[in-house]
């Protein structure tokens, strides 16, 4: 990528984005926050509101990020576009018919709007991908504890079996089953 | 998704280095020659893409709420009232209630206290000073700066001989007093409670229960006021607490 000097930091951060470095992920999502939080309390939402939406358009970002779907064209791009997701969500929520239905947001309202807003973000986005990540959350802790580490924290197979104190071959089958039940799960929650 | 479930292990991992980007040119080019060729296997390959974007993403979305906990706390706060001002009006009301509450008490009883007390509260006119007492002379001395209204230094002056006589009654009450007339009541209660400490031929002594009785009532404490007044033998303190009881 021969990028100019000034974009660096953005494609470092680019980089270290899609090979979810830790650190990097953590700062780029406690440094964003603040902006959405601002906006969505001016906007008739609440914290709660304002962490969910900055949660997703965080997810979003990530997601484009992986699949190229944005580059970096300035110094501050990637925050530019966090906040530009995160301010579409939450005005497609403020469009939204029962969020105009409640004038007085109560638990219950919240509750209820909630939901609402997991089925216009499945309208948004893949809803295979939605089904996947719906089955791994309820995936067994140890398959789902190894193909977290494997796939999000990249670890390698011998680093993940020596840490379970097993042989590197084990560890790949392990990962295979693991896999295969996870698909299995998802071809079954149709 | 189509059930094409039977995926063998090798064809996973050729998947997945397909995916993160792991493969020779050669293998690239033979992967995409099959990609175009079999649709079922592009369907595959597409299937274990989501899978592998769906791991990590909900991964990373358990992480979140991690993160969220180191965003400093101050925002948190400012933010809390604000949702309390748009969504909770239970709270409200009940925050409401509760203020209401105490601003009653405060209304109902506080000001009665302080009206009595204002009422009552007439400052002891002091001993006598004269030019051929000498043999104390620094007690006099600020007695004489206290009738002449100089609270403060009288106090900084008896505090002086006070340290060296903690157990001298009169000057405690003298204390206490000055501190009273000096509108320092939480001052004051300390110096008069010793006071009253004192023996029963103590010349100040229904005065000092008056006083540490008007103190508590000023302090809004009626309970212990009426306590002290009750000792007090004194037309004041007997007045005050007809009033206090009725």
């Amino acid at each position: 990528m021969g990028k100019q000097l000034h974009l660096l930091s953005q494609s470092e951060l680019v980089y270290a984005i899609k090979s979810n470095e830790s650190d990097v992920l953590k700062h780029f999502y406690t440094t964003n926050y603040k902006k959405i939080e601002v906006l969505v309390l001016k906007n008739s939402g609440s914290v709660e509101h304002a962490k969910d939406i900055y949660q997703e358009a965080f997810i979003t970002v990530w997601r484009h990020i992986k699949n190229d779907k944005f580059t970096p064209k300035n110094n501050t791009a990637l925050q530019g576009y966090l906040y530009k997701i995160a301010k579409n969500k939450w005005l497609d929520v403020l469009r939204s018919n029962n969020f105009k239905k409640t004038k007085t947001l109560n638990y219950e309202s919240l509750m209820f709007f909630k939901n609402e807003e997991q089925n216009e973000d499945e309208n948004l986005t893949n809803n295979k991908l939605k089904k996947v990540m719906d089955v791994f959350k309820h995936l067994g802790q140890p398959c789902k504890q190894l193909l977290s580490t494997f796939y999000f924290d990249k670890k390698s197979l011998k680093d993940i079996a020596s840490e379970l104190n097993i042989e590197e071959s084990t560890a790949r089958n392990k990962k295979y089953r693991c896999m295969k039940k996870l698909r299995a799960m998802v071809l079954a929650s149709k | 998704m189509k059930d094409n479930s039977d995926i063998s292990e090798e064809l996973l991992e050729i998947i997945e280095r397909y995916i993160n980007g792991s493969m020779t040119s050669q293998e690239l080019k033979d992967f995409n020659q099959l990609l175009e060729l079999d649709d079922d296997f592009k369907l595959k390959v597409e299937d274990i893409k989501t899978m592998l974007i769906g791991i990590e993403a909900q991964s990373l979305k358990e992480q979140l709420n991690e993160f969220h906990t180191d965003i400093p706390k101050t925002i948190v706060s400012k933010s809390t009232d604000i949702k309390v001002r748009y969504l909770n009006w239970n709270k409200i009301a009940v925050a409401a209630a509760i203020i209401i509450a105490f601003g009653s008490i405060w209304f109902f009883s506080i000001p009665k206290n302080e009206k009595l007390y204002t009422e009552y509260f007439k400052l002891d006119p002091g001993l006598p000073t004269t030019m051929s007492r000498t043999d104390n002379f620094d007690f006099y001395d600020a007695m004489v700066n206290y009738k002449h209204g100089d609270y403060q230094m009288a106090i900084d002056k008896w505090k002086v001989l006070q340290e060296k006589k903690p157990n001298n009654d009169t000057l405690n009450y003298f204390l206490g007093v000055a501190h009273l007339a000096n509108k320092n009541v939480s001052d004051a209660i300390p110096y008069l409670e010793r006071s009253i400490e004192a023996e029963d031929n103590f010349t100040f002594l229904d005065d000092a229960y008056l006083y540490l009785g008007l103190a508590y009532l000023k302090e809004g404490n009626t309970e212990l006021a009426k306590k002290n007044l009750d000792i007090s033998n004194t037309e004041t303190s007997k007045a005050l607490i007809s009033k206090l009881t009725k």
